[in-house]
């Protein structure tokens, strides 16, 4: 008796929101922290290799030894080294739906020598520039809540 | 000089991991589902080598990987093989808790299948008992396996 | 001693962006099909299976236990690998591991995704460190604009070399019956005509989500040769882990990290006395989620120098015809099936050595091919495969 299968598919959505509760750690919480309260950028040093740990973590994963309590505080201007724009707007799994951003991102490298992916404040695009000059503009009341909330964006400064 | 990491204050972030997904239940699974929903009958697949019947249908055999084509049609009567109930809510449920579940061996199939368990409490349950599907009314079935309300006890 | 493993046989499936009519295990199952047939051999003389898939883009957790009646796994030994897009060869170390220890003499290797039941995008994203990523809503797209941006800055290549590498793409996924992408592009307007996606990048510039699976036969080398008269030998296999989500995760700005694709083809040339790698080894099939990806991949690769990549297309060299071809098949641009697509390299690379790749096979003699896989952020997995040892 073998029929062939009907060729109406059918599919079944499925939508089910995961909830999480993420800890940041001994070693992140410092930094939120400083970002929140004093509005400032802090990362420890590995005692072996002496390079700044970015972010702040409990172990330098190139000497595989405990990076300890050697805090520096890092400026928060930098230069862009490299931008792009959204243009498509990408479905965000934290918001559970599509998210235009208008500002462009850019990978920025801090005065001391650390990599940061952070909005920039000027939306003209013609006005984007690798190597132009930017600094950190923090939010009034930071929230503890890492480079992307504490940071509203880098603005030009030269 | 920002103070030890033992004293330091512990940030928790709330977040979530929200992407919506839609699978294919595929040619075999569609003509199960679509078979309920228009025609209130429950089909199963045979396997002509090892002679079971899998209920859902599939397209393989899992001890003799043959591919099956070979479509049975069973009853909505079975015999139940053991039950549960849930009093916990999770997002996921079909139904508010409390929710009976129970695992019913069709006649003619070799599996259990699993559904819930209604016009029943759950102190009159027994292993063994007879069970019959009830189907929701035709304009609520939607080729879903909840197009079976619930099985419940065979007077 | 450790035993000697080949590839007997490959089967995948033609890889598309919609499969409504099969689900997870019956799209597995075709490749598994396809790989007995062209092994000749039954499921029974299957030992173990090693399965590569990423569940957030499916969003079933456990999904090897869901396929396990269908891929042949039930009640066998064998384990999921969830490796980003090294997955699929990560899982072929396993079982090569396995084999050369002689604790099995068969195996299969399965790659599978099907993407038309996610948001591949939004999965990618939720790969982020608390640190900066989560209001970043950009998955691979957003890295691979950085990538672009960066590459176009320190090499000089243009957006006319990008297109010129999609067309090459292209033509050679038109060639290859299992390929998902076969747009018949005429010229590089097509590409850059096509809108953007996130500056630089255009829509074009990136691969596509697709449905589809792979699985390899493998088996210790007595059995090998009763089994096939082509065995392809599995030469070496070499992965390569860096630390992960630093800002600007898939490009090093100021040359102090080293990659790792670097790190890893150094590695492998060196082991296998490989000196001249575009004499000693005849063509490569790379993961390249993005033609501007390709090229800086052919640099960090050794297959030419530093900030030369685009030349390579410029000239032509590349192709299916030319002197040292990459990605005939029509690479992952045309094809990604995620969790399968670096067992699709070993596959195609197999195809080639075999001489059955057909219509895309390549003019060069093909004796030895090295197949990569890159999975966010910063691992590489290359695989040298022979056609004698």
């Amino acid at each position: 008796m073998a029929e062939k299968p009907s060729q109406e598919y059918v599919f079944v959505s499925y939508k089910l929101p995961l909830p999480y509760r993420w800890a940041a750690g001994k070693y992140l919480s410092k930094l939120y922290k400083e970002m929140r309260d004093h509005k400032k950028l802090v990362t420890n040093r590995c005692p072996q290799c002496r390079q700044l740990i970015w972010p702040p973590e409990m172990v330098c994963g190139r000497c595989k030894v405990r990076a300890g309590d050697e805090w520096v505080e890092l400026s928060d201007k930098g230069k862009v080294v490299g931008y792009t724009y959204m243009v498509v707007p990408l479905w965000d799994p934290h918001k559970g739906m599509r998210v235009p951003e208008e500002h462009p991102y850019a990978t920025i490298l801090l005065d001391d020598g650390m990599y940061v992916v952070s909005r920039l404040e000027e939306k003209d695009k013609s006005k984007l520039k690798v190597g132009m000059r930017v600094q950190a503009v923090w939010k009034e009341e930071g929230r503890g809540h890492g480079l992307d909330e504490d940071i509203l964006y880098f603005r030009t400064i030269g | 000089m920002v103070g030890k990491v033992e004293e330091t204050e512990r940030f928790l972030f709330d977040g979530k991991v929200d992407i919506p997904h839609k699978y294919s239940a595929g040619k075999v699974g569609s003509r199960f589902l679509i078979e309920m929903r228009d025609n209130e009958k429950i089909f199963g697949m045979r396997c002509p080598t090892c002679k079971l019947v899998y209920v859902p249908p599939r397209s393989t055999c899992k001890y003799c990987f043959e591919q099956l084509s070979e479509w049975v049609e069973l009853s909505d009567k079975g015999t139940l093989l053991t039950y549960a109930v849930a009093h916990q809510a999770t997002p996921i449920q079909p139904v508010k808790p409390p929710i009976t579940y129970g695992i019913v061996q069709l006649d003619g199939a070799d599996t259990g299948f699993v559904h819930i368990l209604g016009e029943v409490e759950p102190t009159q349950l027994k292993v063994g008992m007879r069970m019959k599907a009830v189907f929701k009314d035709k304009k609520e079935r939607a080729a879903s396996i909840l197009d079976i309300k619930y099985f419940k006890p065979l007077k | 001693m450790a035993n000697r493993v080949a590839i007997v046989g490959v089967g995948q499936t033609h890889h598309r962006s919609k499969r409504p009519d099969v689900n997870v295990p019956e799209l597995v199952n075709e490749a598994v099909r396809a790989a007995l047939a062209d092994a000749q051999m039954k499921m029974k003389d299957i030992e173990a299976v090693f399965v590569s898939n990423m569940e957030m883009f499916e969003g079933i957790y456990l999904p090897d236990h869901w396929i396990a009646d269908e891929d042949g796994n039930f009640m066998k030994p064998g384990f999921k690998i969830a490796a980003g897009g090294t997955s699929g060869i990560a899982s072929a170390k396993e079982g090569w591991h396995f084999l050369s220890a002689g604790i099995f003499d068969t195996a299969m290797l399965i790659g599978f995704e099907k993407l038309d039941s996610g948001d591949t995008t939004a999965a990618i994203t939720t790969a982020t460190t608390l640190a900066w990523g989560k209001g970043e809503a950009r998955g691979a797209i957003g890295e691979f604009a950085k990538q672009a941006a960066n590459y176009m800055q320190q090499s000089g290549a243009t957006d006319v070399h990008a297109a010129m590498v999609r067309l090459k793409a292209d033509q050679c996924a038109c060639r290859n019956e299992y390929a998902h992408l076969k747009l018949g592009l005429k010229s590089v307007d097509d590409i850059l005509k096509s809108p953007f996606l996130e500056w630089p990048l255009r829509l074009l510039d990136f691969c596509p989500q697709s449905c589809g699976a792979c699985a390899l036969i493998i088996a210790t080398e007595e059995k090998a040769r009763k089994i096939t008269k082509k065995p392809v030998w599995i030469a070496d296999v070499v992965s390569v882990h860096q630390l992960p989500f630093r800002a600007g995760a898939f490009c090093d700005l100021d040359g102090r990290e080293p990659y790792s694709e670097d790190l890893a083809s150094v590695k492998l040339y060196k082991r296998n006395g490989i000196t001249n790698v575009r004499r000693d080894i005849d063509m490569a099939e790379i993961y390249e989620p993005s033609n501007w990806e390709e090229m800086f991949l052919c640099e960090v690769f050794h297959f030419c120098e530093k900030n030369e990549g685009w030349k390579m297309i410029e000239k032509g060299m590349t192709g299916i015809e030319g002197e040292f071809p990459v990605n005939p098949s029509g690479g992952v641009i045309s094809s990604n099936p995620i969790g399968a697509t670096p067992t699709v390299r070993m596959a195609e690379c197999a195809l080639q050595i075999r001489g059955d790749a057909g219509t895309h096979q390549v003019t060069r003699d093909v004796k030895a091919a090295v197949a990569t896989a890159l999975g966010g952020p910063n691992w590489t997995a290359m695989v040298l495969l022979k056609r004698s040892l």
